[in-house]
């Protein structure tokens, strides 16, 4: 008997089910699985994000940090509603970036070095704000010139994207709002 | 058996090449269309996702579609792979070539913007002395839209504007918002024309879903995926095409079809491309050459309806759509560019949040504050067919099945320059005038391609010495190769072009099917 059957056994029991029911338990192929013979169902599973720590692939330990104060920044967890912390916004884009073409991975290299350079991981609050200053001017099309506002505006975008695409932002908000957010239709690859 | 020789071959199942047998298997002609894709099983093909259960979370594997915008995770396998279709550009000049290599093309997800060309098109030269007239007129072409419009069960109003006529529609009789009404209000004070979208109806308005379950359902037609397309082969005797050679996209194993009539429906470049490989129709110089579209400025304004402002939006004050036609340069020279554009505008949905100069807990207030309360419009301006902006067979790279590649050289010039800051102008004024609150505004067009509303390259005319097809899409130089797609276009307007490629389509057709009566192909 597995563990699985001696559990569905106990709960049997527990719940004090009718003598009829009880006694078609212990037909052991009754009790034995609920599983059809000539069915394969789908079974619920998760992605790994939220039981499992990635390992950084791109950043520097120094740079990581930088991401996750600065992810914590532009989505903090506010009331009921995760942050870019909950979603592992940071640890998920340091694996985007691993595998991104060269000029997005030197655009957030610099920009959170420069960060760094700056102190911002042991800013205060109003410190890190007035780094993060240039994130306050109005959007133009072209990005700006200079390299630190370029990766704050890149960097915002990325953040939130990563964050309302997590698993933990969409079951407390779709479920909020009552939508399918997060939820389209997906073309399998061609054979 | 397969020494057959088959009435007519079609390359491509797209708008263009299935419009072509539609027509045809009506008549009663036989017709074979292959088709470089895999044929589909919606079933199989696609399927509910969470968009965290993906791999990229959304973002889509980083590199993989770098010029194809319109991509995304969910949709990665529906656009031509890039590096087993490469083309090639001067990287300075980037054009961005999106393709859809399945049955059904790019129909499968076009936005079924259906919307006829006029004179001004047409006869263009005879309006502002640029470029060519077409050899067909708006008149030629008339009974052709009033038979595909009811096809492709198009929408619209009826507004009798001389530069874009009026159809076969659905009457849309729906109402407008008051923000919507407000703008139409603003644009009426400068005399700018409005009108309802006129869109081809349903989820799916795709060749694959409207026009090849006929064709098949006459038994003339018999189609064969996975079929890609290599040269079209001519008998050297006559100087007649005798068929095309393709490779089986999964085993790359080669065939030969023989027919008597070839037609390709390929789309735009990939007709061109056909062509230059095959060493054909290129007489007079003009294979390849005069590649324009219409050029996008995405979002050209965003603003706000402000009474929308934090949930506060009266029934019936926001949402709907709306659409202006060229309203430019018509009876007479009123700007310091040539001809003119077109706007879809739309009221609803909540900016981007780049638009809001904030982070953190301000950010996410001022999305709230914000939700439904967007207007924004998108600028279509035509672009002047040059002789400069062409295609050509590159000298070395090659597609996945060895088929040598494009090679293409696009860029704007100054009238496209001007037009884009004009209509940016033009636009913020009206959202003022409206009364709406400008987020921001801009006039920087997507690189050439990205309209997906290429055109030109193998050119309609009457002189054999200026264009590669006559005025019933057939090449000068080779009589039973027909060219159906977007490439026979002369000059493209600022409508999108699919409704007048069937509308070409179905003429075509109809003229292969009394010629072949005839007994002249
Ligand atoms: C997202 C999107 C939105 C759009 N919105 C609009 C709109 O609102 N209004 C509008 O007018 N247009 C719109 N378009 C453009 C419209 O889809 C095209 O104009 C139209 O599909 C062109 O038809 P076609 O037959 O020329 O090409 P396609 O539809 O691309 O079909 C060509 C077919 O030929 C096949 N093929 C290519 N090469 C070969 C080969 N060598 N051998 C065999 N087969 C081959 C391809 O696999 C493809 O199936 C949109 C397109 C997209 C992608």
């Amino acid at each position: 008997m597995t563990t699985f059957m001696r559990r569905r056994r106990i709960l049997q029991v527990a719940a004090g089910l009718p003598a009829a029911v009880a006694l078609r338990a212990q037909n052991p192929y009754a009790a034995a699985t609920s599983g059809k013979p000539d069915e394969l169902p789908k079974l619920e599973a998760i992605p790994p994000d939220g039981v499992a720590d990635s390992k950084p692939k791109f950043c520097s330990g120094l740079q990581l940090a930088a991401l996750r104060r600065l992810a914590d920044l532009i989505v903090p967890k506010l009331g009921e509603t995760p942050g870019a912390a909950d979603a592992q916004a940071a640890e998920f884009l340091d694996f985007l970036l691993s595998e991104s073409p060269a000029d997005r991975q030197s655009l957030y290299r610099n920009g959170l070095d420069a960060l760094n350079a700056k102190g911002f991981l042991k800013a205060d609050a109003a410190g890190a704000a007035a780094m993060l200053a240039p994130l306050g001017k109005p959007w133009t099309y072209k990005a700006p010139a200079e390299p630190l506002a370029a990766f704050l505006r890149t960097a915002k975008a990325d953040i939130l994207t990563a964050t309302v695409n997590s698993k933990e932002w969409i079951q407390v908000v779709s479920q909020r709002n009552r939508n399918a957010a997060g939820t389209s239709l997906y073309w399998t690859e061609i054979a | 058996m397969p020494s057959q020789v088959h009435d007519v071959v079609i390359i491509g199942s797209g708008a263009s090449g299935a419009m072509t047998a539609y027509q045809l298997t009506k008549k009663g002609i036989n017709c074979l269309l292959l088709e470089a894709g895999p044929n589909f099983d919606y079933s199989k093909d696609r399927q509910l996702r969470a968009v965290y259960d993906l791999p990229y979370r959304g973002f889509g594997k980083p590199g993989r579609f770098p010029h194809v915008t319109q991509a995304n995770e969910f949709t990665a396998a529906l656009w031509a792979d890039e590096k087993q279709n490469p083309y090639t550009f001067d990287p300075k000049d980037p054009y961005y070539w999106v393709r859809i290599r399945r049955m059904g093309g790019k129909t499968l997800v076009w936005g079924r913007a259906s919307w006829r060309l006029s004179n001004y098109e047409f006869k263009a030269k005879d309006h502002d002395g640029f470029g060519d007239n077409w050899p067909v007129s708006y008149a030629d072409l008339a009974p052709y839209y009033d038979q595909c419009e009811p096809l492709l069960r198009v929408s619209g109003r009826i507004e009798k504007l001389p530069q874009l006529p009026d159809g076969v529609f659905l009457e849309d009789k729906s109402g407008d918002s008051a923000s919507i009404a407000r703008f139409i209000s603003a644009a009426k004070q400068k005399g700018i024309p409005t009108t309802k979208q006129r869109r081809a109806q349903g989820t799916l308005a795709s060749s694959a879903n409207l026009l090849l379950p006929d064709a098949l359902a006459t038994g003339k037609l018999t189609i064969l995926p996975n079929a890609i397309a290599r040269e079209v082969t001519v008998d050297k005797a006559t100087g007649k095409a005798n068929g095309i050679s393709f490779v089986d996209r999964r085993s790359k194993r080669e065939f030969h079809v023989k027919a008597r009539v070839v037609v390709l429906g390929a789309s735009c470049l990939e007709s061109t491309r056909l062509l230059l490989n095959s060493k054909l129709a290129s007489s007079s110089g003009a294979l390849g050459h005069y590649l324009f579209d219409q050029f996008y400025v995405k979002n050209t304004v965003q603003a706000i309806v402000p009474e929308a402002r934090n949930g506060k939006a009266p029934g019936g004050l926001m949402g709907g759509t709306g659409y202006i036609p060229r309203f430019t340069n018509l009876d007479k020279k009123d700007t310091d560019y040539l001809r003119g554009y077109a706007v879809d505008f739309s009221s609803g949905g909540t900016p981007d949040p780049k638009y809001f100069p904030y982070y953190g807990e301000d950010l996410q207030k001022a999305l709230a504050a914000h939700t439904n309360t967007g207007f924004n419009a998108t600028t279509m301006g035509s672009v002047l067919p040059r002789f400069e902006n062409h295609v050509s067979i590159d000298p070395v790279v090659k597609d996945a099945w060895g088929i040598p590649s494009l090679r293409i050289s696009a860029r704007y010039t100054a009238n496209e320059f001007k037009m884009a800051t004009d209509a940016m102008n033009t636009l913020s004024e009206l959202c003022h005038t409206a009364g709406f609150e400008m987020l921001a505004q801009h006039d920087q067009m997507v690189p050439p391609g990205e309209s997906i509303h290429e055109l030109g390259t193998c050119r309609m005319g009457d002189n054999p010495k200026t264009s590669v097809l006559n005025k019933w899409n057939q090449t000068h130089d080779v009589k039973n190769v027909f060219v159906v797609d977007g490439s026979a276009f002369v000059t493209g307007g600022s409508q999108n072009p699919t409704l007048t490629i069937t509308a070409l389509a179905m003429r075509a057709a109809d003229y292969m099917a009394e010629e072949m009566r005839k007994g002249n192909l």
